[in-house]
C-alpha cells in the first residue's frame, strides 16, 4: 500500500512545480462533431486543441467572437461550458514501418486488436506539398498487374492517377489488385537480393465506407499475402465526419515518411467523393458560405493540397496516389469529378455498360488516359502494346458501324475480329494481377496472331492456359524478360518458339 | 438575420472602442454609451448590447487576474501576482482571490483566456492521463 503511495508521490514530485500557462476557452455549442468555442484567443489555424476526457479537436474557423473546431474522438461526454485548451501543436500521426500490416484509425491508433503500434516518429497530418525544385519527373513504372492498364494507361511512381466510375464498377478492385501486385513484386524483388530493387509499400485509406467492406478488403489483402506491405487507414461510415475528413491527410503523412526516407509508396484514397461530402457537412455546420452543390468554396483546395503531396522526389523516394471518385449515372462532368480530374495526371474511367457486358476490369479505353504516358512504361510493353489503344479505339468505332448490318470488307472484318480478341484478352478476374513479363508474353502472342484462329469466346480460356504454360514451363524466359525489360531479337525468337510450343499443345 | 447580426456586431465594436482608454475600460465611457443607446435606440438594440456586453466582458477579464486557491492566500502574494501580470501583459491588472477547494493545493490564475496552472489537482489530472 505504502509502496504504491510512494510511487505516486515520486511521480508528483517529478512533475514540474512551475506554473503551466494554457490558453483556454469554453464550449458554447456542440453538434455533429463540431464545437464552437468562446475564448482560445491565442489559437492558431489547424492547431490541435484538447477537450476534457482526452478528446482532441482541430481549430478550423477562427472568427472574431468564436472558434470553430472539429472534434476527433468521443464527443458523447462533452457538454456546453467545458474547458478547452490550446496545445501549440499541429495534429500528428505515427509513421514508419511499424504501421505495416496494421489497421489504424484517422489518428493512427490501432483498431485491429493487435496491440499498440511501436512507432518511433510522428508526422504532421497537414504538410505543405514538395516544391518544384525538390521534384523529379515521373519515369519509373508502377505496375498494377492489370493488363489493360499497364499496356494502355501506364502509371509511374509519383503519379496521381484517378480511378473513376459509378458504384459497383470495380474501382476498389483495381486499387486492391494494384496493392496485391506491389506485394508480389516486393516478394520477388527482395528474394532476388538485388541491391537496386526498390519495394513499394502501400497505404489504403478507406473513407466513409461500410465496416464490412473494409473487413473484406483486409481479408483479401491478407489472403494474397499483401497485408504485410500495407497500412490500412479506416474512417468508416460510422465515424464522425471530422475523422473522415482527416483520414486521407493522415494516410498521406504515413506515405510521406516512406517518400522522405528514400522508399516508394502507393496510396489509395477510397473514395474522395465521400471525403468531399464529409467536408461539406463540417463546413455547413461551421456555417461557412456554401457554393455549387452546397460544397464550400475551398473544396478544390481540399483535394489539390492532398494530391499535390504525391510526388517523386529528387534523391529520395516517391509517393504514388490512386484517388477514387464515385460518379452518379456516369456523369464525369459533376463538380467533384471535374475538380479531381483536373488535379490528377490522368484517369481510369470504368463504365457500367462494359461491366454489365462482362468486360472486367470495365476500363473505358476512350475516356481513360495517363498524362505521364509511356515514359513510365518499360520498353518491352511499348514494343508489344504500343498500338493497342489505337487498335481498340478503331475497333469500337467500326463495331458501332457494323451494328447497322451492312456488308463489311475483309479488312474491316479482320479488324473487328482482332478487336474482339483484344477485348477478351484484357478480361482479368479480381485479385489476380499478372506480372509484367507475363503480360508482355501474352501481348506478344496477340501481336503475332496466336489468338486469331481461336474463337473469340474462347480467348479468355486460351489466355489463361497460356499464362499457366509460361509460369510453369517458361520461368527462365519470364525472368529474362523481367531483367532485360526490353525485347531484343534473341528474346523475340525465344518468345516465338515458346508460343509455337504452346500452340502445338493447346486445343481449344 | 445574418446581416442584422453583422451590423449589430460592427456597431458594438465601434461602441467598444469608444469605451476603452489606455487598455482600460472606462466606467464613465460605458455609462455614456449606454445612455446613447437608450436615447437613440439603434436597430437591433438587443443584439448590439449583447455583442457590446461580450466585448466589454472579454476586455474586463483581460484586466483582472482571477486567483483561485485551495488554502489561504496572503495579500502580499496577491499583490505580487498583480504586479507580475501587469508587467507581463503591459497593462494594469488587478488580482482578486476566489476560494476553490477542488484544487487541493496550489493556485490557478486566470487572465482573460490565459490560465496559469500550478495546482495539485491539475498535476494529478496530468498524471492520470499519462498513466
Amino acid at each position: 500500500m505504502s509502496t504504491v503511495l510512494d510511487q505516486i508521490e515520486q511521480q508528483i514530485a517529478k512533475l514540474s512545480t512551475k506554473a503551466v500557462k494554457k490558453n483556454t476557452g469554453n464550449i458554447r455549442t456542440i453538434a455533429d462533431g463540431v464545437a464552437k468555442i468562446d475564448g482560445l484567443s491565442d489559437v492558431m489555424y489547424n492547431e490541435m486543441v484538447a477537450f476534457p476526457g482526452g478528446a482532441i479537436g482541430i481549430a478550423l474557423n477562427l472568427e472574431e467572437t468564436e472558434v470553430g473546431c472539429v472534434i476527433l474522438g468521443d464527443v458523447s461526454k462533452l457538454k456546453e461550458g467545458d474547458e478547452v485548451t490550446t496545445t501549440g501543436k499541429l495534429l500528428s500521426v505515427p509513421v514508419g514501418k511499424a504501421l505495416l500490416g496494421r489497421v489504424v484509425d484517422a489518428l493512427g491508433n490501432a483498431v485491429d486488436g493487435k496491440g499498440p503500434i511501436d512507432a518511433k516518429e510522428t508526422y504532421p497530418v497537414e504538410r505543405i506539398a514538395p516544391g518544384i525544385m525538390a521534384r523529379k519527373s515521373v519515369n519509373q513504372p508502377l505496375f498494377t498487374g492489370i493488363m489493360a492498364i499497364d499496356s494502355m494507361i501506364p502509371i509511374g511512381r509519383g503519379q496521381r492517377e484517378l480511378i473513376i466510375g459509378d458504384r459497383g464498377t470495380g474501382k476498389t478492385t483495381i486499387a486492391i489488385d494494384t496493392i496485391i501486385n506491389q506485394a508480389k513484386i516486393n516478394k520477388v524483388g527482395l528474394a532476388s537480393g538485388d541491391a537496386k530493387f526498390r519495394p513499394v509499400y502501400s497505404i489504403y485509406v478507406a473513407i466513409g465506407q461500410k465496416s464490412s467492406n473494409i473487413v473484406r478488403t483486409v481479408a483479401a489483402l491478407e489472403a494474397a499475402g499483401a497485408l504485410e506491405y500495407t497500412i490500412i487507414v479506416a474512417a468508416t461510415a460510422a465515424d464522425n465526419p471530422a475523422n473522415q475528413y482527416i483520414a486521407p491527410y493522415s494516410g498521406a503523412a504515413m506515405g510521406e515518411w516512406f517518400m522522405e526516407n528514400g522508399m516508394d509508396a502507393l496510396i489509395v484514397y477510397d473514395d474522395l467523393s465521400k471525403h468531399a461530402v464529409a467536408y461539406r457537412q463540417i463546413s455547413l455546420i461551421l456555417k461557412r458560405p456554401s457554393g455549387r452543390e452546397a460544397y464550400p468554396g475551398d473544396v478544390f483546395y481540399l483535394h489539390s493540397r492532398l494530391l499535390e503531396r504525391a510526388a517523386r522526389l529528387d534523391g529520395k523516394g516517391s509517393l504514388t496516389a490512386l484517388p477514387i471518385i464515385e460518379t452518379l449515372a456516369g456523369d464525369v462532368s459533376a463538380y467533384i469529378p471535374t475538380n479531381v480530374i483536373s488535379i490528377t495526371d490522368g484517369q481510369i474511367f470504368l463504365e457500367t455498360d462494359l461491366f454489365n457486358q462482362g468486360i472486367r476490369p470495365a476500363v473505358s479505353v476512350g475516356l481513360s488516359v495517363s498524362r505521364v504516358g509511356s515514359s513510365a512504361q518499360i520498353k518491352a510493353t511499348k514494343q508489344v502494346g504500343g498500338k493497342l489503344k489505337g487498335e481498340l479505339a478503331q475497333f469500337r468505332e467500326l463495331a458501332a458501324f457494323a451494328q447497322f448490318g451492312s456488308d463489311l470488307d475483309a479488312k474491316t472484318k479482320a479488324q473487328l475480329e482482332r478487336g474482339a480478341r483484344i477485348v477478351e484478352l484484357f478480361k482479368q478476374p479480381a485479385f489476380s494481377p499478372a506480372a509484367i513479363e507475363l503480360q508482355v508474353s501474352i501481348l506478344f502472342a496477340m501481336q503475332k496472331g496466336f489468338f486469331d484462329p481461336i474463337d473469340a469466346k474462347k480467348v479468355v480460356a486460351a489466355a489463361a492456359n497460356m499464362k499457366n504454360f509460361f509460369t510453369t514451363r517458361k520461368d527462365a524466359l519470364l525472368t529474362e524478360i523481367r531483367n532485360k525489360a526490353a525485347l531484343d531479337k534473341d528474346l523475340e525468337a525465344k518468345l516465338q518458339a515458346a508460343c509455337d510450343e504452346w500452340k502445338s499443345g493447346y486445343t481449344a | 438575420m445574418a446581416a442584422a447580426a453583422k451590423q449589430a456586431q460592427q456597431l458594438a465594436r465601434q461602441l467598444f472602442k469608444l469605451s476603452v482608454v489606455d487598455h482600460v475600460v472606462s466606467t464613465d465611457r460605458v455609462a455614456g454609451v449606454l445612455a446613447y443607446v437608450e436615447k437613440h435606440a439603434p436597430a437591433n438594440a438587443v443584439l448590439v448590447l449583447k455583442a457590446y456586453h461580450r466585448l466589454i466582458a472579454v476586455e474586463l477579464a483581460k484586466s483582472e487576474a482571477r486567483v483561485e486557491h485551495a488554502g489561504a492566500v496572503a495579500p502580499t502574494a496577491l499583490a505580487a501576482i498583480a504586479a507580475a501580470m501587469t508587467k507581463n501583459y503591459r497593462r494594469p491588472i488587478t488580482a482578486t482571490a476566489h476560494a476553490h477547494p477542488a484544487l487541493l493545493a496550489g493556485l490557478r490564475v486566470r487572465v482573460g483566456d490565459d490560465v496559469y496552472e500550478s495546482s495539485v489537482s491539475s498535476q494529478l489530472a496530468a498524471l492520470s492521463l499519462s498513466v
